[in-house]
C-alpha cells in the first residue's frame, strides 16, 4: 500500500479490476501526482475561492421550463428499458 | 408521547429535503412536477449526456435565498457546487451536483412552539439552530421489480434544499414541533410547497442518546428518507428507546443508516451502498462559483413575511386575541392576511372577527372543500380562501352589526350561514329577513313595564331585589316573546336594571 491511499479500495470505488503489475505501476504514478497536490498544499496562498471561476447573476439561467426528450427518446438510449423506464440489475435498500 | 426514562437523554439532528418551487429543473430547463408518465420530465443536461452543460436556475437560488433570510441565517457572497461521486442507478451522471464547502446557507434559527398543556394553552418555545442549507440536485427514481430494477429520472435534477439543523432537538415532540413550523415558514414564503404525499419534503433523522449529565454525545444512527411528519416522529420514538435497551443490556451503538417500514413501525438497517460515505467530492469544474450581490439579498428581505410567531405574539399583545384563536390564524398567511383585512374594516373588535374566522369560516370552508390535510395528516384541510363567498369586509360588516346591537350574537350565526351561501352583505341579509333587533328605547320601555307589572313575575323581582342577580333573567323572557324576539338584549337589561333600582 502506497502512503496516504490504498490502491485496492480506490480500484474498488472505481469498479475497475486491476492486475498485480497494473496496481504497482498506478500506486507509483498515483503517488507522484499526490506528491504535486502536497507542494501546492505548501504554498503560501489566502484560503478562498478560485477568483477566476467566480461569476455574477447574470450566468444563471431563468426559470423557464424548456423541452423535453420524451420517455421514449430517454429509454431508446439506454441497454434495456420497460414500460418508459430504464432496466437496471436490481438494486436493493429496502427492508428484505 | 415517548417515555424516555428520566436519566436518558435524546438528542436529535435532521436534515429535510425540500424540493424548491420552480418550473424548470435546477441546472436544466427541463420542467418538472409531480404524477407525470416516467422519463417524460429529462433532458440532455438532466442525463449528464457528452457535450452538455449545467446551467444554475436563478430562481432556485433565489429561493434558497429567501429561506436564508427568513430564518436569519448569513447569506455568503459566494457559493459553489461539489461532485458527490457514487455508482448507482438513481442518478444518471455517477455524481450529484450539490455544496459541500460553499453552501448558500450559513447558520440561522428556527422558532418552534411545543403542545401546551391543553388547547387553549401555549406552549413552550425554543429556537433550533441551522447549520446551513445547501442548493442540490433530486435524483431519479428506482422501483424493484422481480429481478429487476427501474428507473424513472423525472425527479433528477429537480431543485432540492437540504436544510441541516444542529443536533438541538430533544424530544420526538420537539422534533414535530420543528418540522411543522419549517413548513410553515418555508409555505408562508414561497419557498417550497412542502407537500409530503408528493415526496416534497423528506427527511432523514439522526438520533443519539446519552446518560443525563454526559457531555459527549452518544453514538448515532441515522434512519434515512422519512416522508411525513408522523414517521419522523415515530422513529425518534422507536431508535430513542431501541438504543436505551440496547446500552442498557450491556451492548453498544453501531453508526448506521437504517431505514423506517412505516405499516411495520418499525426501523430496520440499511443495507448499505457500498462505500456509500467515500463520496470523493472535488469542486464541480462545469458550474463557476457564484458571486451573490447584496442587492439581491436586499431584494429578496423585503419578500420575507413576518414570522408566524411575531404575528402570533402580535395577535395577542396588541389585538387581544385570545391564544387559540391566534394560533389558527398565523399557520396560513392568506387567512392570517384575509383576517387583518376584515379587522382593518372594523378595528373595534379583532376578538369577534376572529372567532368568526378561525371557528364559523374555517369550518364551512372546510365542510365545503371536503378533502383531507395533504402534507401533515393533523393539520386543516388546504384552504381556498379565493373562492371563499365571504369576503373580509362583509365579515367585519356582520361583526359590526352584531356590535352595535342591531342582531344578536345568536342571529350573527343565522346571518353568517346565510352569507356563507348567498355572499350577500350582512346587512342586507339582517333586512331581507326582518332581523333588525328592537332598539327603540321608547316602544320598549312600555313593554318592560308592562311585564314588570304582571304578577307571575313578582317572585322573580323580589328576589332580584334581595341580592339574586340571575332572577333577573327570568323577566327576559317574556319580553323577548312579546318583541318576537327582536328586542335588543343589552337594551333590555338596561331598562330592567332602571326600573327595578
Amino acid at each position: 500500500m502506497a502512503e496516504g491511499f490504498d490502491i485496492d479500495h480506490l480500484a474498488k470505488l472505481a469498479r475497475l479490476s486491476l492486475t498485480a503489475e497494473e496496481k504497482a505501476l498506478y500506486s507509483s504514478q498515483l503517488s507522484q501526482i499526490l506528491g504535486h497536490f502536497q507542494a501546492l498544499a505548501n504554498a503560501d496562498l489566502p484560503a478562498t475561492i478560485d477568483d477566476a471561476r467566480v461569476v455574477d447573476e447574470a450566468a444563471l439561467r431563468s426559470d423557464e421550463p424548456g423541452p423535453v426528450l420524451g420517455a421514449e427518446a430517454v429509454t431508446r438510449i439506454a441497454p434495456a428499458s420497460r414500460d418508459g423506464q430504464i432496466s437496471v440489475p436490481r438494486v436493493v435498500d429496502d427492508e428484505s | 408521547m415517548s417515555n424516555v426514562p428520566s436519566d436518558w437523554e435524546v438528542v436529535i439532528g435532521l436534515e429535510v429535503h425540500v424540493q424548491l418551487h420552480t418550473r424548470a429543473k435546477v441546472f436544466a430547463s427541463s420542467p418538472w412536477g409531480f404524477g407525470k408518465e416516467p422519463n417524460e420530465q429529462v433532458d440532455p443536461v438532466v442525463l449528464g449526456l457528452p457535450g452538455t452543460l449545467p446551467v444554475v436556475n436563478r430562481e432556485a437560488v433565489e429561493k434558497a435565498i429567501l429561506f436564508g433570510l427568513v430564518v436569519g441565517a448569513e447569506v455568503p457572497e459566494r457559493c459553489a457546487w461539489d461532485r458527490k461521486n457514487y455508482f448507482y442507478p438513481d442518478n444518471p451522471k455517477n455524481y450529484q451536483l450539490t455544496q459541500k464547502d460553499f453552501p448558500v446557507v450559513v447558520g440561522g434559527q428556527v422558532e418552534i412552539e411545543l403542545p401546551g398543556a391543553s388547547r387553549n394553552v401555549m406552549g413552550e418555545h425554543k429556537f433550533i439552530r441551522i447549520h446551513h442549507a445547501h442548493l442540490e440536485e433530486d435524483v431519479g427514481k428506482l422501483s424493484h421489480a422481480g429481478s429487476g430494477s427501474l428507473v424513472d429520472y423525472n425527479r433528477a435534477g429537480v431543485p432540492l434544499l437540504e436544510i441541516v439543523t444542529e443536533p438541538d432537538l430533544r424530544s420526538s415532540a420537539e422534533a414535530e414541533a420543528f418540522l411543522r413550523s419549517l413548513v410553515a415558514m418555508l409555505t408562508q414564503a414561497g419557498v417550497a410547497d412542502c407537500d409530503m404525499e408528493k415526496g416534497q419534503l423528506r427527511c432523514d433523522c439522526n438520533v443519539s442518546v446519552r446518560r443525563r449529565g454526559d457531555a459527549k454525545l452518544g453514538t448515532r444512527t441515522e434512519t434515512k428518507n422519512l416522508n411525513s411528519i408522523s414517521s419522523v416522529r415515530d422513529t425518534v420514538i422507536y431508535e430513542t428507546a431501541r438504543q436505551i435497551r440496547e446500552l442498557e443490556a450491556g451492548r453498544s451503538i453501531t453508526q448506521e443508516t437504517r431505514g423506517w417500514n412505516a405499516e411495520l413501525a418499525r426501523g430496520y438497517v440499511l443495507r448499505d451502498k457500498e462505500d456509500a460515505h467515500d463520496y470523493r467530492y472535488f469542486p464541480d469544474p462545469d458550474i463557476p462559483t457564484l458571486k451573490i450581490s447584496r442587492d439581491t439579498v436586499t431584494r429578496l428581505a423585503k419578500q420575507v413575511p413576518e414570522n408566524l410567531y411575531d404575528r402570533q405574539r402580535r395577535y395577542v399583545d396588541k389585538l387581544g386575541l385570545p391564544y387559540t384563536a391566534a394560533s389558527v390564524l398565523v399557520n396560513d398567511r392568506a387567512l392570517a392576511e384575509w383576517f387583518e383585512a376584515a379587522v382593518a374594516a372594523h378595528p373595534a373588535n379583532p376578538s369577534g372577527i376572529a372567532n368568526l374566522v378561525a371557528n364559523d369560516l374555517l369550518r364551512d370552508l372546510a365542510a365545503s372543500a371536503g378533502a383531507a390535510g395533504a402534507f401533515d395528516e393533523a393539520a386543516p384541510a388546504p384552504l381556498s380562501l379565493a373562492s371563499c363567498p365571504i369576503k373580509p369586509a362583509q365579515l367585519a360588516g356582520l361583526v359590526k352589526l352584531t356590535d352595535d346591537g342591531v342582531i344578536s350574537k345568536q342571529q350573527a350565526k343565522e346571518v353568517f350561514a346565510e352569507m356563507f351561501k348567498s355572499g350577500k352583505d350582512a346587512a342586507a341579509i339582517v333586512d331581507a329577513k326582518g332581523l333588525r333587533q328592537n332598539s327603540d328605547t321608547g316602544e320598549l320601555e312600555k313593554i318592560v313595564q308592562e311585564v314588570i307589572a304582571d304578577p307571575a313575575v313578582a317572585k322573580s323581582i323580589a328576589e332580584y331585589r334581595a341580592g339574586n342577580e340571575k332572577a333577573i333573567n327570568a323577566l327576559k323572557g317574556p319580553i323577548m316573546k312579546r318583541t318576537q324576539g327582536k328586542a335588543n338584549p343589552v337594551l333590555i337589561d338596561q331598562l330592567l336594571r332602571k326600573f327595578l333600582a
